[in-house]
């Protein structure tokens, strides 16, 4: 890995991203993260001007994302980016408060690496986020495409 | 057109069929009675006639008997005293067919009577003239002739005999009248008759065709009708359910939405428990500083031994704080309740054959261990088949039976009896129990979505029975309730037998 990986959160509501970073940071995953709170800023970074996603070649990114977004849903962010040829190898995690089985079974068929439903516990909820985190710090995440 | 006006013309009908046949026989009887006319009228012109014929034959007679008697005076041969006594035998009986034939008429038996005693006159001298002619005397034969000739009884026959044929003639042209007069008249009532006849036939037909139009205008006007019903219908239906399908929709993303910000109540409110942890262990290292207390016990890792106020004050922090868990736990379940609930009307429902019986034993089963836990056996009578929802059907009996099971009378074994019979293409099942019932007043009350009813003792939301009333009606069935507080409870589920997938289940 010759960049650390870079965590992009896309999430609306503040309160939820605070919490989400607050239980990564607590398992110890020290990466940067990017937070967006709107689904079009995220795609600008994302995509850049050209709508390329050529800024990213190289770059190790792992996208957590919420599919509830004020200008556009997650599963726009989610299919562009896995038809983007730079980006469609950077790990895709959903975290989101839907739990519908046919919403679930979409984004996987779209491509996404993992599901989570935000459960209302907050103690089911944080150790999620600090599972997910245990697992940021050991999965190898590919530089995109060239 | 109105009842009033189709019973009108009903009548207008008969009458004028009534008047038709009332016509006919009218123009029969008529007919009839002219031609019997006709018939005698024509016996009397050909009864004229005859006597006019019986007139001249006697008269003829008569010639004969004087011409054969001056023959047998000129030459005496006995064939002219053949033919004149032949004559002569036939002359009587001649006018006594005559008088026969008048009879009927008074101044023909006078005439006749006249008529008679002429000839009977004649007769005597023919008598006379003979017995001359036998004595060998012409000459006196030849005078009687000669005196006859010009004698009152030739002319008075004559006369009589004129008078009589006039009399005839004048009859005879009477009755020709008569007969003709007869005949016209038939011939004219038949016409006339026909034409009604006819006039009023064609005024049936106008009348019939007049209101088979109607009818068929009310025929057209009907079937406009049905499918201006049918489109309403259409339309409403659509509109229901899409008005339906909004609310679903709005109750999914609202129950959606509120979700989230639970999350962040939820997850701060935990960090909050963390906070306060750091606080009151700062607090109560505050407090050691400040003070000469003796150096505090540890009670646990994080819970610094707190002294009197701040003792209070960590004790009111952690019950707020667990009022506000509670409370958001709760409004999580609603919430998911919501959700599911939402979700169950989304579903699509497929109609497949269900053994019934085997269905609910398979419940029963899964409920073996709250059954034995409860000392209560479950009872499955015969039960019919039916074509519906598995899913549904599942949810709708497990939901009752573990209702049952849950709100049996403490202290008493229960006893639930699930019963099926079938009536008009429906299928009625009842779940009866003889747990702590229900008071009537509840009876609505506990089919609202999140509402309860008796005593609370027992974890629940007040879902299932809204959501199995939700199937229910779904599947074209209705659902009742018969209960007293503390005689059980008997829940009557009615479902169609063969439930077809229908446009109420294509809500997508």
């Amino acid at each position: 890995m010759s960049k650390p990986v870079t965590i992009i959160m896309i999430e609306d509501d503040e309160g939820h991203a605070r919490l989400i970073e607050r239980n990564i940071r607590r398992s110890g995953v020290n990466n940067d993260i990017m937070p967006f709170t709107n689904g079009t800023e995220a795609v600008n970074y994302l995509f850049g001007k050209d709508g390329s996603g050529l800024d990213h070649k190289g770059n190790a990114l792992l996208i957590l994302l919420d599919l509830n977004l004020p200008d556009m849903t997650g599963i726009d962010i989610l299919r562009r980016v896995k038809e983007n040829k730079y980006l469609k190898y950077a790990p895709v995690v959903v975290l989101t408060t839907t739990d519908d089985s046919q919403e679930i079974k979409r984004c996987y068929e779209l491509g996404c690496n993992v599901y989570i439903t935000k459960p209302v516990n907050y103690e089911s909820f944080a150790n999620a986020i600090r599972q997910l985190g245990l697992f940021f710090s050991v999965i190898q995440v590919p530089p995109a495409a060239p | 057109m109105t009842a009033d006006a189709t019973r009108r013309r009903a009548i207008g009908q008969i009458l004028l069929l009534a008047a038709g046949f009332l016509v006919l026989v009218a123009i029969s009887a008529s007919s009839v009675m002219l031609v019997n006319r006709a018939r005698e009228d024509s016996g009397l012109v050909v009864h004229t006639i005859e006597v006019e014929n019986q007139i001249n034959t006697l008269l003829l007679e008569i010639r004969r008997g004087e011409s054969a008697a001056r023959g047998y005076l000129l030459t005496l041969g006995p064939e002219f005293l053949a033919d004149h006594n032949a004559a002569v035998a036939a002359i009587l009986p001649d006018i006594d067919k005559l008088a026969q034939l008048t009879s009927d008429n008074p101044a023909q038996a006078e005439n006749i009577r006249k008529l008679r005693s002429a000839a009977q006159d004649r007769l005597a001298q023919f008598a006379k003239e003979m017995d001359f002619v036998k004595q060998g005397q012409p000459g006196g034969a030849v005078a009687l002739i000669r005196e006859a000739a010009v004698s009152d009884t030739t002319s008075s026959i004559r006369d009589v005999a004129v008078a009589m044929r006039g009399e005839e003639e004048r009859l005879f042209a009477l009755r020709n009248i008569n007969a003709d007069r007869t005949q016209r008249l038939a011939s004219r009532v038949t016409i006339a008759g026909s034409a009604l006849v006819i006039l009023l036939a064609a005024i049936s037909i106008f009348l019939v065709r007049r209101s088979a139009r109607a009818r068929d205008e009310a025929e057209a006007q009907l079937r406009d009708n049905n499918l201006n019903l049918e489109a309403t219908v259409d339309e409403r239906t659509a509109d229901l359910r899409e008005a339906n399908n909004e609310i679903q929709r709005f109750a999914y993303i609202v129950s959606h939405d509120l979700r989230s910000p639970l999350v962040n109540i939820m997850g701060f409110t935990s960090e909050l428990d963390e906070l306060r942890a750091d606080i009151f262990r700062r607090i109560a290292s505050l407090g050691r500083a400040a003070g000469s207390a003796p150096v505090p016990v540890l009670v646990g890792e994080n819970e610094p031994e707190l002294e009197g106020e701040d003792r209070q004050l960590s004790q009111d922090f952690s019950e707020a704080l667990g009022f506000i868990k509670s409370s958001i736990a709760k409004m999580d379940r609603l919430i998911t309740a919501i959700l599911n609930l939402t979700r169950e009307g989304r579903r699509e429902f497929e109609p497949v054959r269900i053994d019934t019986r085997e269905l609910i034993e398979t419940i029963v089963t899964t409920v073996a261990h709250q059954a034995a836990e409860a000392e209560a056996q479950i009872r499955i009578e015969p039960l019919p088949e039916i074509v519906s929802d598995r899913l549904a059907l599942e949810q709708i009996f497990s939901n009752l039976i573990d209702n049952a099971l849950k709100y049996l009378k403490p202290g008493t074994p229960g006893d639930i009896t699930i019963r099926g019979r079938t009536k008009l293409g429906f299928a009625i099942f009842e779940v009866a129990d003889n747990g702590r019932g229900i008071d009537p007043k509840d009876h609505q009350r506990i089919f609202d979505l999140f509402r309860r009813a008796g005593i609370q003792d027992k974890p629940g939301q007040g879902i299932g029975l809204a959501h199995v009333r939700a199937l229910v009606r779904r599947l074209g069935g209705t659902m009742s309730v018969h209960s007293e507080l503390n005689n059980g409870s008997t829940f009557t589920i009615t479902l169609p037998i063969k439930w077809a997938t229908t446009n109420r289940n294509r809500d997508t």
